[in-house]
C-alpha cells in the first residue's frame, strides 16, 4: 500500500509540476527566452494567496488575487527585463543572469515580509480519507486532477482553435512565418508572458495548502520547470507536462527506498540522464546551435 | 576591532579566489556553472580531512583539496560539456541541489549538518601559523598566484582559444580548436582553486558545514564575477570586495533589524545583478554599453 | 586531376524538409568553384556536412584521400580545410589580432609546441594575413568594434591566417562596396596563385563570372548542374529557377 500511497501524492505533486512547467515551455517555444524567474512567478502567486487568506478572503478571491499577481509579475519581466537586454546583444548568458537577478530579490522580500519559516495553508481538503485499507487519499488530489485536466484541456483547444493560440504556435516554429500571418510578435509575447505566467497559478495555491511554501520554493520550482524542459524536450508542452508528472511520480516512489532528503536529487539523477544521453528529451527536435 | 579587520582581509583573500577562479570559466570560457560552491566545499571538506586526519600542513591540503575538486569537475565536466550551453546551466543547478543533499547526508565524511569542527591551525614547512596576520599573507599569495596566472594564460595561446570559443563555438572548431578539451581544462583549473579556496576557508573557520555550499553561496561568487565584470582581470576582485563589505556597511544603517541582514543583502545584490544586465551587462569593470 | 575534396551522395533532411539530397561535390585543386542557388537550395547546410558541423543522414567526404565523414570538426579543419560563415562568427570580444593569432594555433593545450621559434613564425603569419586584409592599422581595435566590411575581411584573415590549402566561403562577398570587393576578388586570386583551393557560396553572379572556373548549381537540395561558368548561367532553365525564386 505504500508503493500506492506514494505514487497518490507523486501524480498529485506530478499533475502541478506539469502545469507550471508547460507554463515555462510555452514561454520558451513562443518568445525563445528561458524564463528563469517562472519559479518566482510560483512563489509570488503562492504568497498572494496566502496573504488573502489571512485577510480572511474567500478562497476564489485569493486565487484571483494569485493570478493577478503572477500575470503582472510575468509581463513586467517580460517589459522591464527580458526586452530591453533583447533590445542589445541579449546573449543567453545575460538573459539567465538577470532573471536570476529577479530570483534573489524575490525571495529576498518574501523573506522580509514572510519570515523565512515554511507556512502551509490549513484547508479542509487536505484532510485525507481512507478509501481503500492502508490507502488515503485528500480531496486536494481530485481537485489538482481535474484543475490539471481542465486546464490542459482549454489551453489545447486555445492553442489549436484561436488566431492567438495559432499564431503562438506558429512563433514557436518559425518566428519568420508571423510577419506573414500578421500578428505582433510584440504582443503574442507579451500573451505568451501571461498565459505562462497563469499556469504556475494552480500549482502554487494547491502547494500553499499541501507542501507547503518557503521563500526558497521558487528555486525548486524554477529546476522542476527546466528539468521537465530538458527531459520533455526544449520548448514542447507536451513533453514539459508528461516529464512534469514524471518527476512528481518519481520524487515521491524514491521515498519508498530513501530517505525523504533524496526525493529531489532523484529528479535531479534524472535530469541529468537525459541531458547526458537524450538531450533532444522525449518528444522535442534536437536543438541546433 | 583589530580581529574583526583581520578576519574580513582573510575572506575577502578567500572569495577574491573563488571569484577569480570563476571568472575562468564564465568571464573567459562563456562556460556558465551555478555550482562553484559545490567545488569550493569540496576543497574544504578535503582540506579539512587533511588537517584533522594527516598534518594541517597548508601546502599538502591545498594540493589534495585542488586535487579532488578539479578531478571530479573533470568527471562532471566532460559529458556535461558536450550538451549546449543552456543545458549546462541547467545540469550546473542540478548538480548544486544534489550536492548540497550529498553533503547533508553523507555524515562520515562531511559530518552532516554538524559539520567537521576543530580543524587545527595550518602549518607551513613545520612552522604553524597561528598569527591571522601570517595567515592573511599566505590567502594572499595564493590570490595573487592565481590572478599571476590568469594573466599569463589568458595572453597566450591557451586563453586565445578559450576566449575564442567562448564567443563562437562554431568558429573555435572550424579553426582546429578541441572546444571539449579545451573547456575541461579550464573547468578543472578554475574548480581546483575554488578547491584551494575551500582549504583555506576551512583553516579560516577552524570548521566547515554545508551552510557554506549551498545554491546561495554559488549565486553568492557569481554575482561577485558578474558585478565585478566577467571576463576582465580585476572585476572579480572589485566585485568581491563590495559584496563582502556590503554586510559590513548594513550593520551601521540602524533601522536594519540584524536579522534581516542577510536577506537585505540578497535583495540588493539580486537587483544589481538584473539592472547591471539591462544597463551595463559587462559588470562595473567591463566596457560601457555605448561603445559597442 | 583529383578532387582535393571530394563528396558523395550527402544528403541531410530537417523535418519534411531536404536540405541537402544526394549532392556530389568535388573540389579540384587550384581552382574557384562557385556554389550558387537561391535562398534555401541547401549551401550552407553543405558547407556544414563537409566541415562535420552537422552530420549527414547518407554520404561521404573525402579530404586529401582519407574518409572524414563523421570525424569531428576540429580533426577535419586541422587537416588544412578551413571555412567562413554567412554571419561570420567573429570572436568579437578579441582584438583583431587575436583573431588571427588564434588561427595559427589549432593545438591549445596549455603552451604550443615548438617554442619561441615556432611561436615568431606563427605571430609573423597572423602579421601577414592582416596585411593582406588590410586589416594590420586595427590590429588592437576589438573585433565587435570594427566597420561592416572590416569584420568580412577579419573572417578572411582568420583564415588566411590558419594556413588551409582549402577555402569553403559563405557568402564572403555579399553587401562589399565596389572598392572592397575588388579588393576581395585580388585576395582570393592571390590565394589560388599560392596554391589554395576555393569554393565559394555568392549571390552576385557578377563577382561568380569574374572569379569561378567552375559552377555548381543547387536547388532544392539537388545539384541541377556543374559546369563552366558560360554553360550553366547560359542555361534559361536554371536562370529562370534563380530569378524567379529570388524575385
Ligand atoms: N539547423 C536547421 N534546422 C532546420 N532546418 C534547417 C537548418 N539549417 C537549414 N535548414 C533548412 O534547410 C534548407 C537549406 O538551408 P541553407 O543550407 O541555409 O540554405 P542556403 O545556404 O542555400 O540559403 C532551408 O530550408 C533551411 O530552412
Ligand atoms: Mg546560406
Amino acid at each position: 500500500m505504500l508503493i500506492l500511497q506514494l505514487l497518490v501524492s507523486g501524480i498529485e505533486a506530478g499533475a502541478l509540476y506539469a502545469l507550471t512547467a508547460a507554463g515555462f515551455a510555452l514561454i520558451f517555444g513562443a518568445t525563445r527566452i528561458f524564463h528563469f524567474a517562472h519559479g518566482a512567478t510560483y512563489a509570488l502567486a503562492g504568497y498572494a494567496f496566502v496573504l488573502a487568506t489571512r485577510l480572511g478572503w474567500a478562497w476564489p478571491a485569493g486565487v484571483g488575487l494569485a493570478l493577478v499577481v503572477a500575470i503582472a509579475f510575468g509581463l513586467l519581466l517580460e517589459a522591464a527585463v527580458y526586452r530591453p537586454i533583447q533590445r542589445h546583444h541579449g546573449a543567453f548568458f545575460t538573459v539567465f543572469v538577470a532573471a536570476f537577478g529577479v530570483v534573489i530579490v524575490v525571495q529576498s522580500l518574501i523573506e522580509l515580509s514572510f519570515g523565512r519559516a515554511f507556512i502551509a495553508i490549513s484547508s479542509p481538503l487536505t484532510r485525507a480519507h481512507e478509501v481503500l485499507p492502508g490507502l488515503y487519499i485528500a480531496r486536494v488530489f481530485w481537485l489538482a486532477l481535474a484543475t490539471a485536466g481542465v486546464v490542459f484541456a482549454v489551453l489545447g483547444a486555445f492553442l489549436a482553435r484561436t488566431r492567438a493560440g495559432i499564431g503562438l504556435r506558429a512563433l514557436a516554429e518559425n518566428p519568420d512565418l508571423l510577419r506573414a500571418f500578421g500578428l505582433s510578435s510584440r504582443r503574442l509575447s507579451a500573451l505568451a508572458f501571461a498565459l505562462g505566467s497563469a499556469l504556475a497559478v494552480p500549482g502554487a495555491v494547491l502547494g500553499a495548502m499541501t507542501t507547503g511554501l518557503s521563500p526558497g520554493v521558487g528555486a525548486h520550482v524554477m529546476l522542476i520547470s527546466l528539468a521537465a524542459s530538458v527531459m520533455g524536450g526544449i520548448g514542447s508542452l507536451r513533453g514539459a507536462a508528461l516529464a512534469g508528472l514524471l518527476l512528481g511520480i518519481v520524487e515521491n516512489l524514491v521515498v519508498a527506498g530513501l530517505d525523504t532528503q533524496w526525493s529531489e536529487a532523484a529528479g535531479f539523477v534524472a535530469l541529468f540522464a537525459f541531458i547526458l544521453f537524450r538531450p533532444r528529451g522525449i518528444f522535442g527536435a534536437a536543438l541546433v546551435r | 576591532m583589530t580581529a574583526y579587520l583581520l578576519n574580513l582581509a582573510q575572506l575577502a583573500a578567500i572569495f577574491g579566489l573563488l571569484s577569480v577562479s570563476l571568472n575562468i570559466l564564465i568571464g573567459y570560457g562563456g562556460i556558465f556553472s551555478v555550482a562553484h560552491a559545490v567545488f569550493f566545499g569540496l576543497g574544504a571538506y578535503a582540506g579539512a580531512h587533511v588537517a584533522l586526519d594527516l598534518f594541517p600542513d597548508l601546502l599538502l591540503a591545498a594540493l589534495a583539496s585542488a586535487l579532488i575538486a578539479g578531478l571530479l569537475s573533470a568527471a562532471l565536466a566532460l559529458p556535461a560539456l558536450r550538451v549546449r550551453g543552456e543545458y549546462f546551466v541547467i545540469a550546473s543547478l542540478g548538480l548544486q541541489m544534489l550536492a548540497t543533499t550529498v553533503f547533508t547526508e553523507a555524515q562520515a565524511i562531511t559530518g552532516g549538518l554538524g559539520g567537521l569542527v576543530g580543524i587545527p591551525p595550518p602549518t607551513l614547512f613545520g612552522f604553524t601559523l597561528a598569527d591571522p596576520l601570517v595567515f592573511l599573507f599566505c590567502c594572499l599569495a595564493f590570490l595573487a598566484l592565481a590572478l599571476a596566472l590568469v594573466r599569463q594564460l589568458m595572453r597566450g595561446s591557451f586563453g586565445r582559444a578559450l576566449m575564442a570559443l567562448r564567443d563562437s563555438e562554431m568558429a573555435a572548431e572550424a579553426l582546429g580548436k578541441n572546444v571539449a578539451l579545451i573547456k575541461t581544462l579550464a573547468v578543472v583549473l578554475g574548480t581546483a582553486f575554488a578547491g584551494i579556496a575551500g582549504a583555506l576557508f576551512a583553516f579560516q573557520e577552524e570548521f566547515v558545514n554545508v551552510e557554506s555550499f549551498t545554491l546561495d553561496q554559488s549565486v553568492l561568487i557569481l554575482a561577485m564575477v558578474i558585478i565585478g565584470g566577467a571576463g576582465t582581470l580585476s572585476g572579480p576582485l572589485i566585485g568581491t570586495l563590495l559584496l563582502l563589505l556590503l554586510p559590513a556597511a548594513l550593520t551601521f544603517i540602524p533601522f536594519i533589524p540584524p536579522t534581516d541582514i542577510g536577506a537585505v543583502q540578497q535583495l540588493i545584490y539580486g537587483f544589481a545583478m538584473t539592472l547591471l544586465m539591462i544597463f551595463r551587462p559587462a559588470g562595473l569593470a567591463g566596457r560601457a554599453m555605448g561603445r559597442r | 586531376m583529383s578532387a582535393l575534396l571530394s563528396a558523395r551522395g550527402l544528403t541531410r533532411h530537417f523535418g519534411g524538409i531536404n536540405a541537402v539530397e544526394a549532392v556530389d561535390l568535388d573540389l579540384a585543386p587550384g581552382i574557384i568553384t562557385a556554389l550558387v542557388g537561391p535562398n534555401g537550395a541547401g549551401k550552407t547546410t553543405l558547407f556544414n556536412l563537409i566541415t562535420g558541423h552537422l552530420a549527414a543522414d547518407a554520404g561521404v567526404v573525402e579530404l586529401f584521400g582519407q574518409k572524414i565523414t563523421g570525424h569531428a570538426p576540429h580533426r577535419i579543419a586541422r587537416m588544412g580545410l578551413a571555412r567562413s560563415f554567412q554571419d561570420l562568427r567573429l570572436f568579437a570580444r578579441m582584438s583583431v589580432r587575436d583573431n588571427v593569432l588564434a588561427a595559427t594555433e589549432p593545438v591549445s593545450w596549455f603552451w604550443q609546441p615548438g617554442g619561441v621559434r615556432a611561436a615568431r613564425e606563427r605571430a609573423a603569419r597572423g602579421a601577414q594575413a592582416l596585411e593582406r586584409t588590410g586589416l594590420a592599422p586595427l590590429a588592437r581595435a576589438e573585433a565587435a568594434d570594427l566597420a561592416y566590411a572590416e569584420r568580412k575581411f577579419l573572417s578572411l584573415a582568420r583564415i588566411l591566417a590558419s594556413g588551409a590549402r582549402i577555402w569553403l566561403l559563405d557568402e564572403p562577398a555579399s553587401g562589399l562596396d565596389p572598392a572592397s570587393r575588388a579588393r576581395f576578388t585580388a585576395l582570393l586570386r592571390a590565394a589560388v596563385a599560392d596554391g589554395v583551393t576555393i569554393c565559394l557560396i555568392e549571390h552576385n553572379l557578377d563577382i561568380v563570372i569574374e572569379l569561378a572556373d567552375r559552377i555548381v548549381f543547387l536547388d532544392q537540395g539537388r545539384k541541377l548542374a556543374e559546369g563552366a561558368p558560360e554553360s550553366v548561367l547560359g542555361d534559361p532553365r536554371l536562370a529562370a529557377i534563380y530569378f524567379g525564386e529570388r524575385a
